[in-house]
């Protein structure tokens, strides 16, 4: 409207609206529609899928189980391995400071990231701002949604190993009780601190966001590698001696600073574990309970009165902080991928192509790939800067292969989190799709390839970084490389496969599609066929290499290594074409 | 009523809005025109309160949007071209959660469901889920959740887009009845048709800049024209945003820049 005189407007007497909901009121309000919600859900998957629901729960028992176990028998193998009491208590305390610790600072980082695609991307967050309701509920709302999908991880993982240390040392019936408290006042403190730091980020940082975050990345890098370079600075003791505890332990300290929400965890639940002073370790515990509480509660209050300042604005403020970006039309990487896979069908190449796209202008997605692998090949890097011993060849075999696991799990939580939700996602879209010349077999293929070749260059990469930095020979050497391309396949093909059979094609968020029914079975599975994969070649190899230490050379260990090698390969190729198959199946009765 | 003083809305460096001065009495039904992209939807979103302006004001009923924003939002009824319903509640479910938000009591809210089942015609679907809608039965219950609570407000953004031809004549009936009725309806739409039927004004906006202001008379008269058709009006002070178009398809009259403004109703 250029060119004419200023236009100021008489003042309208205001009119009276409606009373505002007390804020109690609105909470029930809100509380009662997720409630209905989740009682709708609940129904409908026990009306249409009980089965399944049966088999996720089974599986995620038998999970818990496994995990309580193999705690269970790390805390029986420290006992036995110090037997200085005083030792094996700051152990202990070191490991629940550590484990802690790392949680601590993964949850505060989930729950940002979580809660940034809950108040600013989603549209529930979009239709709420719309309405009468206060913008500080609204975060609240998103804030406790963040919190529960961020933290079903941290007591999956948690539980078994405190309940496993309590059964371990006899704990007193009340450091049971006190196990699920602890757990929620403490998920609730890196919960506020992301949710904080994920609101004051966008709102002062929306001009300079991405050099903040290039800065800020780095400036975790650096310090994460400074840490690692502190931690596995070479020791001059003996590898399991005391003073190798000692010395391992003097450098875990950082993990025991009295500020640290982590510390007060565990030094609350060790207290409540102790069985020779009850009625004093009670007391402390009780303290240690009080102190989380109150921070997590001081951290809701900042969390909601940062909602009420800021939310709202900053919403504004990062839906126009910059004009559309227009993406490079041909990038080197679609090119490469392209001429790489001329033996597929060029419609098979270019929805692998459309995939990698994706992939790469999503920085949720690429940002957590970069961040653990990143993390896993620095640790690799330097696995030598620990005290092992290489010629102690058991030891090193059972490091190769905890090493490949370690990269089958993580690489299990990213098929989970972004593959599996793949199919669901298209759902909106599948009209596109649907008008190509395409088979529908060719687009789950295509997905399949994708992630298949997309985890195992950089996971075959980092188990042969991993192998030569611990001196493993050629031939254990090639058989971690065929786990490893095992395992990849594998998890692609179960992530597919079960993304394609149980398919949510109305959720838009993937962390909530994956934190369903049908993620969840195909975590599990994952974790079981890794589990399965890496035993039934680590044992034979572990022999294998035990023999020829011994310079013993028996024929059955040759057999059992080519049984066990051939007995994987044959798991891999079940796990890979029985849910490729149940997902294809369903995905050509699939109606949109 | 609306009052729209200066507003200006940038993304980066792009205006999408440009310094945009309008008022919107009580009882009228106003038609906002123009091409994608030309700044209609942002200014929606400004009014519903998901954008704030980069500078200038917005009125609601005299409520400064961004100062009072959840004032102004119990005063306002908001369609958006693709609702959000949430898909394991039942539309009464909704329309329940809604009427309590907005604060209205459990028999008056009961009585005024059951008005907005019989105005839009939702017994056949209402008791199901709305994940099984169509997306006309969830525009459908988008107005009838936006009319709830009898707003002195209305604002809709494409509000046809998905409705069968009953429920379209209904829509246009029953906004024609709340605009005599003192509510103020602000409507965004692509649909010259509609907008020369029902409403008072339009205006039409370009570029982020508002070119024209007034009733369809008005602009006939602006334009020194005989035609009849908003449609070949509209094309005429969009031009410049159909350059894509095939030279021959064109609109012939030449691009006016200048703003327009027709009488005040």
């Amino acid at each position: 409207m250029s060119g004419h005189a200023a236009v100021t407007f008489a003042r309208v007497p205001i009119a009276v609206e409606a009373p505002q909901l007390s804020q109690s009121a609105e909470a029930n309000l809100l509380w009662r529609v997720r409630g209905k919600m989740l009682a709708t859900t609940v129904r409908q998957s026990l009306e249409t899928a009980r089965l399944r629901v049966t088999l996720v729960i089974l599986l995620s028992l038998l999970f818990w189980y496994g995990l309580f176990g193999l705690f269970s028998g790390g805390f029986e193998f420290l006992e036995s391995t110090i037997g200085d009491k005083v030792t094996h208590a700051q152990t202990v305390q070191a490991i629940y400071n550590v484990f802690f610790a790392s949680l601590m600072m993964m949850l505060m980082f989930s729950s940002a990231i979580i809660l940034y695609g809950g108040l600013y991307c989603s549209s529930e967050a979009e239709f709420l701002l719309t309405t009468p309701v206060r913008p500080e509920r609204i975060v609240l709302h998103k804030f406790q949604e963040a919190i529960v999908f961020s933290s079903w991880g941290f007591l999956l993982l948690g539980s078994p190993m405190l309940v496993a240390h309590g059964f371990q040392t006899g704990a007193p019936w009340y450091y049971f009780a006190l196990l699920l408290p602890f757990m929620a006042a403490f998920i609730y403190i890196p919960g506020g601190i992301g949710a904080v730091l994920c609101m004051v980020f966008v709102h002062r940082l929306a001009r300079i966001r991405r050099h903040f975050f290039a800065g800020f990345i780095l400036l975790a890098v650096v310090a994460v590698v400074l840490l690692c370079w502190s931690l596995l600075e070479k020791t001059e003791a003996n590898l399991l001696t005391p003073i190798w505890f000692q010395e391992i332990l003097g450098r875990l300290q950082f993990s025991e600073h009295r500020m640290l929400p982590s510390w007060w965890l565990s030094s609350g639940l060790l207290e409540a574990a102790r069985t020779d002073s009850a009625g004093a370790s009670w007391a402390e515990s009780l303290l240690f309970l009080s102190l989380l509480i109150s921070n997590g509660l001081l951290l809701r209050m900042l969390v909601v009165e940062l909602g009420a300042r800021i939310y709202r604005v900053s919403y504004s403020e990062l839906r126009t902080d910059r004009a559309r970006r227009r993406p490079s039309k041909r990038f080197w990487i679609d090119q490469l991928v392209m001429r790489c896979s001329w033996l597929l069908s060029p419609q098979l190449r270019l929805l692998i192509v459309k995939d990698l796209r994706l992939f790469r202008r999503d920085p949720v997605q690429w940002s957590q790939f970069i961040i653990f692998f990143g993390l896993l090949a620095l640790y690799f890097a330097n696995i030598r800067r620990f005290s092992y011993d290489v010629n102690y060849t058991a030891w090193v075999n059972m490091i190769s292969f905890l090493n490949l696991a370690v990269v089958g799990l993580i690489l299990s939580t990213f098929t989970t989190r972004f593959i599996f939700p793949m199919l669901s996602l298209e759902g909106r879209r599948f009209w596109i799709l649907s008008m190509l010349p395409v088979e529908r077999d060719s687009i789950l293929w295509g997905k399949f390839v994708f992630a298949a070749a997309g985890s195992a260059i950089p996971c075959c990469l980092l188990i042969l970084l991993s192998d030569a930095m611990l001196s493993i020979s050629p031939l254990v050497m090639a058989i971690h490389q065929l786990v490893c391309a095992l395992l990849c396949i594998g998890l692609s093909g179960i992530a597919v496969g079960l993304g394609a059979k149980m398919p949510d094609l109305r959720e838009e968020s993937p962390s909530k599609i994956a934190a369903g029914f049908g993620g969840t079975l195909s975590l599990v599975i994952s974790a079981m066929y890794i589990i399965l994969i890496v035993l039934l070649t680590a044992l034979p190899t572990h022999f294998y290499l035990s023999a020829l230490q011994s310079d013993g050379d028996p024929y059955w260990v040759h057999i059992w290594l080519l049984a066990g090698t051939a007995s994987a390969c044959a798991v891999g190729l079940f796990a890979t074409l029985v849910p490729m198959a149940i997902g294809l199946r369903a995905f050509r009765a699939l109606e949109f | 009523m609306i009052q729209f003083e200066h507003v200006t809305r940038r993304y980066g460096t792009k205006i999408a809005v440009s310094d945009l001065s309008l008022e919107i009495p009580s009882g009228e039904l106003f038609a906002f025109l123009g091409p994608n992209g030309a700044g209609k939807t942002t200014t929606i979103k400004m009014i519903v309160g998901l954008l704030r302006p980069s500078s200038g004001t917005i009125r609601l009923c005299g409520h400064d949007i961004a100062e009072n924003n959840s004032a102004a939002n119990r005063l306002l009824g908001y369609v958006p071209d693709v609702p959000y319903l949430y898909d394991k509640l039942s539309g009464v479910e909704f329309l329940q959660f809604i009427g309590e938000m907005y604060g209205l009591h459990h028999r008056d809210l009961k009585a005024r469901i059951g008005q907005q089942i019989d105005d839009f015609r939702l017994h056949d679907f209402v008791e199901d889920l709305t994940e099984s809608y169509s997306h006309g039965m969830k525009q459908r219950l988008a107005f009838a959740a936006a009319m709830l609570h009898d707003p002195k407000v209305l604002v809709i953004d494409e509000p046809m887009v998905g409705l069968d031809p009953r429920s379209v004549r209904l829509v246009k009936d029953l906004l024609r009845v709340k605009a005599a009725a003192g509510q103020t309806i602000f409507m965004s739409t692509h649909l010259l048709s509609i907008a020369e039927e029902i409403a008072d004004r339009v205006g039409i906006v370009a570029h982020g800049q508002l070119k024209f202001l007034g009733t369809l008379d008005e602009l006939r008269e602006a334009l020194s024209t005989h035609e009849t058709s908003l449609e070949h009006l509209y094309l005429s002070f969009t031009a410049g945003d159909e350059d894509n178009l095939p030279r021959d398809r064109r609109p012939s009259s030449p691009r006016d820049e200048t703003y327009i403004e027709g009488r005040q109703p």
